[in-house]
């Protein structure tokens, strides 16, 4: 079959406007709905953002060149074939050109345009499902399928007064200041997610991120959950009240928190701690 | 329009189709989140690695600079690795970018040590390194120092294939109309006189590859567009396969092995192709199970990761064929646990 192959130009043109734009978008829509502070530290987020604006330049350029190269050869002959005179080629429309078979193949679609047009259309279909779902982790599910985290405590750079610590601050300066005597009594407000715990009680739990959600590590403190009724279901986002109690636990004290208040709260903005 | 939230519906039937049955709803929304994750972090980095060589296409159009590229077998090698310093991204944006070189003629050598080397030999990444073992001064000398052991050691062993059987054709190709006629036969090249001219009603004389002419801006970016798109799709893949794995295995499995000294280097050398995690924070992901495991095993997972993993695979099998990316990754594998095995004897 004759093919028009200022058609065919175009409409690859197209289909890589459409792929690399729904990709800025998928960039640049998780920028701004959330989805980036549930999958990736803040520290990456605007270099998404900055690739996004890149992106849609990109697919902005292809579609307007997309349209300006039908304008400009109505007749179907595909623009910039060869260079003005007898300037040689450069050497990508050589090697595609010479990919293509040549002239006797000109007229049909050759096998480099098909395989660009469906490369578009897969990345295009797999950006547009991107969109459509996103991420929803459980977070219980995924600690449990990760070893404890164990960090230096050298990343506790300071030391806050105990109502303000957060839960991974906790966990630091446990590890910092094993002595668990030193901190029996003090004032506890935290927040995390019911992380279950095999033959224990479950734990409030945080996940640490150093770049994406791939190498979340778990941290999380033991509480003595009030009797009588059963803890929260795993995965429940919490925040505690309470006090730090030494308890004697195998193979010695060891400090648990002690809640007075327990209240289920929405999963926080900001879910993922560095 | 409100999204779907993938716990709340049933599972699509391909999927299922696809999908071991024991990965639940639960599962498999937490999987959908890593793979969201691993390639939400790429993408930017293989997008400034497409741009850098989009950039070098156009201002220097005749790669004259990357033929006069040291060729030597040790100083090719050592060459491309320091040019890793001027490129400051992870394993994924240098991809694009050994393309380049490699399609613009550089010596292989030269390719090869910056496509294995630069993700150590970057400043972010030893900075982040030195960030994260500031009381491990011997990892932050061997770090650097194993990737360009690794660098030159895949480079001799991959030299020792042809290039039509290392190098995918499409790029062999182009590789092809870049190198001197010393090096390579018109028959080889497949323009000029002998092969298949693109149009040979217009004379194509078989000009030496310094003539050629700096492309358009709209062909870099129509070139750059296509090469940004097929080198997603790899990394598409790749991120499916290293989330599938982190699903099936887990990572409390591979740490299990921590204080046995060789166990512990083929285990961590597991988790780092599983985990895939870019270069530039892999030292802080390391961070947290240091105390775990030996010291020869916490530098195997700093070194091989860089190289190969998962996720990079897809991306590689556009530069390599078969046997190229079977070799890199043995090759790869044992030059790390041999290393590995040194610094355990050495610092145990």
């Amino acid at each position: 079959m004759v093919r028009n192959p200022a058609h065919d130009a175009r409409n690859g043109a197209i289909l890589r406007a459409l792929a690399l734009g729904l990709w800025a978008l998928v960039l640049l829509r998780s920028c701004v709905d959330g989805r980036l502070d549930l999958l990736l530290r803040r520290s990456f987020h605007p270099l998404v953002a900055l690739s996004g604006v890149v992106l849609l330049l990109l697919a902005l350029l292809q579609a307007r060149w997309a349209f300006d190269s039908v304008a400009a050869a109505p007749s179907g002959r595909p623009p910039q074939t060869r260079p003005p005179g007898n300037a040689p080629l450069p050497a990508e429309s050589r090697a595609t050109a010479s990919r293509e078979g040549g002239p006797a193949r000109s007229r049909r679609r050759n096998p480099g345009e098909r395989l660009d047009g469906l490369t578009a259309l897969a990345t295009a279909f797999l950006a547009a499902l991107l969109l459509a779902l996103p991420p929803n982790p459980s977070f219980a599910d995924l600690a449990a399928q990760r070893p404890r985290d164990e960090g230096s405590a050298g990343e506790l750079s300071f030391v806050l007064p105990p109502a303000q610590r957060s839960l991974t601050d906790w966990v630091r300066l446990l590890r910092s200041q094993p002595d668990p005597a030193l901190f029996d009594g003090d004032l506890v407000r935290i927040s995390g997610f019911v992380l279950p715990m095999p033959d224990q009680p479950p734990q409030l739990a945080r996940l640490l991120v150093r770049c994406c959600l791939a190498d979340a590590t778990p941290v999380g403190l033991p509480v003595r959950w009030p009797s009588g009724s059963p803890p929260p279901e795993a995965d429940q986002w919490v925040a505690i009240e309470g006090r730090m109690v030494m308890e004697a636990r195998p193979p010695g004290a060891t400090l648990v928190v002690v809640p007075s208040r327990i209240r289920p709260i929405a999963r926080p903005r900001y879910p993922l701690e560095p | 329009m409100a999204a779907f939230q993938l716990t709340a519906m049933p599972l699509p039937p391909l999927l299922v189709l696809l999908l071991p049955v024991e990965l639940d709803a639960t599962r498999l929304a937490t999987g959908w989140a890593i793979f969201q994750g691993l390639l939400i972090e790429a993408l930017p980095f293989l997008l400034l690695g497409v741009l850098i060589a989009a950039a070098a296409r156009w201002l220097a159009p005749d790669g004259r600079w990357l033929r006069r590229l040291p060729s030597g077998p040790l100083l090719g090698p050592l060459s491309g690795a320091a040019l890793g310093f001027a490129l400051p991204a992870c394993e994924c944006g240098n991809v694009p970018v050994a393309r380049r070189l490699l399609a613009g003629g550089a010596p292989l050598g030269t390719a090869l040590g910056f496509l294995f080397a630069a993700p150590v030999l970057n400043p972010i990444v030893l900075a982040s390194t030195a960030a994260a073992f500031p009381d491990k001064p011997w990892l932050l000398l061997c770090r650097p120092l194993g990737a360009v052991v690794v660098a030159v050691g895949l480079a001799l062993l991959l030299k020792l294939l042809p290039e039509q059987e290392l190098l995918q054709p499409d790029l062999l190709e182009e590789r092809r109309l870049r190198q001197p006629l010393s090096e390579v036969s018109l028959l080889e090249r497949r323009s000029g006189q002998v092969g298949a001219l693109p149009e040979p009603a217009l004379p194509e004389p078989a000009l030496p590859p310094a003539t050629l002419e700096r492309p358009s801006l709209e062909e870099v970016l129509r070139h750059t567009s296509r090469e940004f798109l097929s080198l997603a799709l790899m990394l598409v893949l790749g991120c499916l396969v290293a989330t599938l794995v982190q699903l099936w295995v887990p990572r409390s499995w591979l740490l299990a092995v921590g204080g046995a000294p060789t166990l512990s280097i083929l285990a961590l050398m597991l988790l780092a192709l599983v985990v895939s995690v870019c270069s530039s924070v892999d030292a802080f992901l390391a961070l947290s199970f240091a105390a775990q495991v030996t010291p020869g095993a916490l530098l195997a997972f700093l070194l091989l990761g860089p190289v190969i993993d998962l996720k990079l695979l897809g991306l590689l099998s556009l530069l390599f064929r078969p046997r190229g990316l079977l070799l890199t990754t043995g090759g790869t594998a044992l030059l790390v646990l041999l290393i590995g095995q040194w610094i355990n004897l050495w610092q145990l």
